[in-house]
């Protein structure tokens, strides 16, 4: 077991520049998801880390040890990759225990190993079978067996469950957390889904374009995104964002491109008349007779413990979790109230977090 | 009505397109195929009207009382086992060295493949000239670099001639198994190969593991290629010996021909053909049918 430090770490490829000084200080049995859009870097850092990739710049250390110049195998890391990579010639305990096999164990060492592996597993009617005799699910499991049986000291997954259908993947990362809280090993994990990274991590770094927007606990950034960019990305479904001026009396309010005016319950730091962003998730949106905006029915979509209703206000598309069976349809206009204590506010032009004026929340 | 029509015609149109290709196949290689086996029962001068029926007249002749056809046999066999060893194993280690980032990578792979289209018979000649024992490059080069003691007169000493001739005959042929096996080497998936480094693999061992089983189909198609074109070998023999010296380059292809078309007895020509025949079957449908049921297994 054993702590990671990432710091000022980059990477190029030959003059173009992927990954742009990032530092990320993983601490021991911690399981820090790297969460952002495709072709963020996410990968790109993950096998720096593993060794499969040199690092341009900056330094990578496990367990206090500078790791730069070391092999993949001197690293004492494991590996799950999103399409398994599992041995195809080889059964499933051959796989498994192949690492210990190459660096010279005893036969009953590994098989003893293998075996009490495949028991937490749940892989032990299948060890004679070759991987295309297994399911996707399987095949995930056996890889990270073959991870566990090293007994490494971190853990890497890049992508491990993309490749499953949607109830497997709930399954799974039920399975991996588990193991997580089991073993206790550092896990560094690499994901473009929000909900796996809301979900098991102990800690989300979400990346974007080769640099970190933001690195905190689940809910913290859920509540407190720095900026529009993690806001959007964390959060189902997304968070709507609409664009206004704050209220030029000052008031808690916005008044938006047509002229109508949002009623809220606080205001953002700043000046009246400011160009800013609101950013409200759709749950926080809520029907409001008396004090509403009235917005017009684009899409309804009943889930069934509730309404997904797409509305349009003011030419912005707007997304609101309203409850089930709503006595309204698709064309009509419904009052909507912005008032949620739960709002964030960002600089029009930087995308950057606008802080709440406290002061304002006394005028309620 | 309309829809059976529509199937109907696209079945027509598959055998409107295969009718002339299977006319063109069976006339000029199913029928030549018969011919011979008919051919090596049967006593022909390739001129005269009547193929008298002999029975097994023409194989009794070759196995009992033909000494030169079992030099043949044995130098086919030699030729064989020495073309299903080097040529492939020599264009897998070019195809690794070439399938590596390396500067100017494609031009090596050119210049490697090269000798494949050059017409045999012009590779026979050049390879000749080479060989000469008084002109020839080999020689020259020898004595440049105070060898001379070495130098040989390689295609005319019985000892050597199979295997100069050999030398050539991997020149010519080491491109064609790199190049499948430069294929081959682009469906070793990447990802097992970073699990494999993962794993504490070294390279021989990543390698053994996961190069090498990913290539067993390519190695498969290369042995049978090899097997067969090493067991047709006939254009080399013919521009470099002509099966001399005193038949010790003699094989089993040249024999066929030599008999039929320099000795004009057809049927014992015909005769050596279909051993030559049988014996490619004898090797290659069961090697075959061997990786075949092995890649199943893995799969
Ligand atoms: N070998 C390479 N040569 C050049 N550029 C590369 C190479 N590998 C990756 N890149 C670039 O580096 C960037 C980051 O790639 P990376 O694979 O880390 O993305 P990712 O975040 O894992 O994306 P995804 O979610 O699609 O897997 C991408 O813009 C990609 O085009
Ligand atoms: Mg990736």
């Amino acid at each position: 077991m054993a702590n990671v430090e990432i710091s000022a770490v980059r990477k190029s490829y030959g003059a173009l520049e992927v990954v742009h000084g990032v530092d990320i200080d993983i601490k021991d049995g911690e399981f820090v998801i790297l969460v952002g859009p495709s072709g963020c870097g996410k990968s790109t850092l993950l096998r720096m880390i593993a060794g499969l990739e040199e690092i341009s710049d900056g330094a990578v250390s496990i367990g206090g040890r500078v790791v730069n110049n070391l092999t993949p195998k001197e690293r004492n890391i494991a590996m799950v990759f999103q399409n398994y990579a599992l041995y195809p010639q080889m059964t499933v305990a051959q796989n498994m225990g192949f690492s210990l096999e190459i660096s010279g164990k005893s036969k009953a060492e590994i098989s003893s190993k293998v075996n009490s592996t495949a028991e937490i597993l749940g892989l032990t009617p299948l060890l004679e079978r070759k991987p295309s005799q297994l399911s996707g699910g399987q095949r995930q499991r056996v890889a990270m067996g073959r991870a566990i049986v090293r007994d490494p000291a971190v853990f890497l997954f890049d992508e491990p469950l993309s490749n499953l259908d949607a109830n497997l993947r709930v399954q799974m990362r039920a399975e991996i957390k588990a193991l997580h809280q089991r073993l206790g090993t550092t896990i560094v994990y690499v994901t473009h889904d929000q909900i796996e990274a809301m979900t098991m991590a102990d800690r989300i770094v979400v990346l974007r374009g080769g640099v970190v927007e933001q690195m905190g606990t689940p809910m913290d950034l859920y509540d407190s995104p720095a900026n529009m960019f993690v806001a959007g990305f964390l959060g189902s479904p997304s968070m709507n964002f609409l664009k206004g001026r704050l209220a030029a009396d000052g008031s808690p309010g916005l008044t938006l491109e047509d002229g109508s005016e949002v009623k809220l319950q606080h205001s953002p730091q700043g000046t009246s008349n400011q160009a800013i962003v609101l950013g409200i998730r759709p749950q926080d949106i809520a029907v409001d007779p008396v004090n509403g905006t009235p917005a017009v029915i684009k899409v309804m979509e009943p889930t069934g413990a509730d309404t997904h209703v797409l509305v349009e206000l003011a030419g912005q598309d707007l997304v609101a979790v309203l409850p089930p069976r709503l006595k309204t349809t698709v064309g009509e206009t419904i009052p909507l109230s912005f008032a949620s204590p739960n709002v964030h506010f960002f600089d029009a032009a930087s995308e950057a977090n606008i802080p709440c004026d406290p002061k304002s929340e006394h005028d309620q | 009505m309309f829809k059976l029509n529509l199937f109907q015609s696209a079945r027509s149109q598959a055998l409107i397109l295969l009718i002339p290709a299977f006319g063109v196949y069976t006339l000029f290689a199913i029928w030549p195929l018969i011919d011979v086996v008919i051919l090596s029962f049967q006593e022909w001068n390739g001129i005269s009207a009547d193929r008298k029926w002999v029975g097994w007249e023409n194989y009794n002749y070759i196995f009992n009382n033909d000494p030169v056809f079992w030099v043949s046999l044995k130098n086919t066999v030699i030729w064989t086992i020495l073309s299903i060893v080097f040529p492939p194993l020599v264009g897998l280690l070019l195809a690794i060295g070439l399938n590596q980032k390396l500067f100017g990578r494609a031009s090596l792979r050119a210049i490697y493949y090269l000798p494949v289209i050059i017409a045999p018979i012009a590779v026979a000649t050049m390879w000749r000239w080479m060989y000469d024992p008084f002109f020839g490059l080999f020689t020259q080069i020898l004595t440049d670099m105070g060898l001379g003691f070495l130098a040989r007169d390689w295609l005319g000493d019985r000892n050597i001639a199979l295997y100069s001739m050999f030398v050539a005959y991997v020149w010519q042929h080491v491109g064609f198994s790199m190049v499948l096996f430069l294929a081959g080497l682009q469906g070793v998936q990447s990802t097992l190969i970073d699990a494999a480094r993962i794993d504490g693999a070294s390279r021989f061992e990543i390698f053994r593991y996961v190069t090498l089983p990913a290539l067993s189909p390519t190695i498969t198609i290369v042995l049978v290629l090899s097997t067969i074109s090493s067991l047709r070998a006939f254009d080399i023999v013919y521009g470099m010996t002509g099966g001399g010296p005193a038949q010790s380059t003699q094989m089993l292809a040249m024999w066929a021909f030599t008999q039929s078309m320099q000795i004009f007895d057809f049927g014992r020509g015909s005769a050596v053909s279909v051993v030559l025949l049988v014996i490619t079957l004898a090797i290659v449908i069961p090697y075959m049918r061997w990786s075949q049921a092995r890649e199943e297994a893995v799969k």
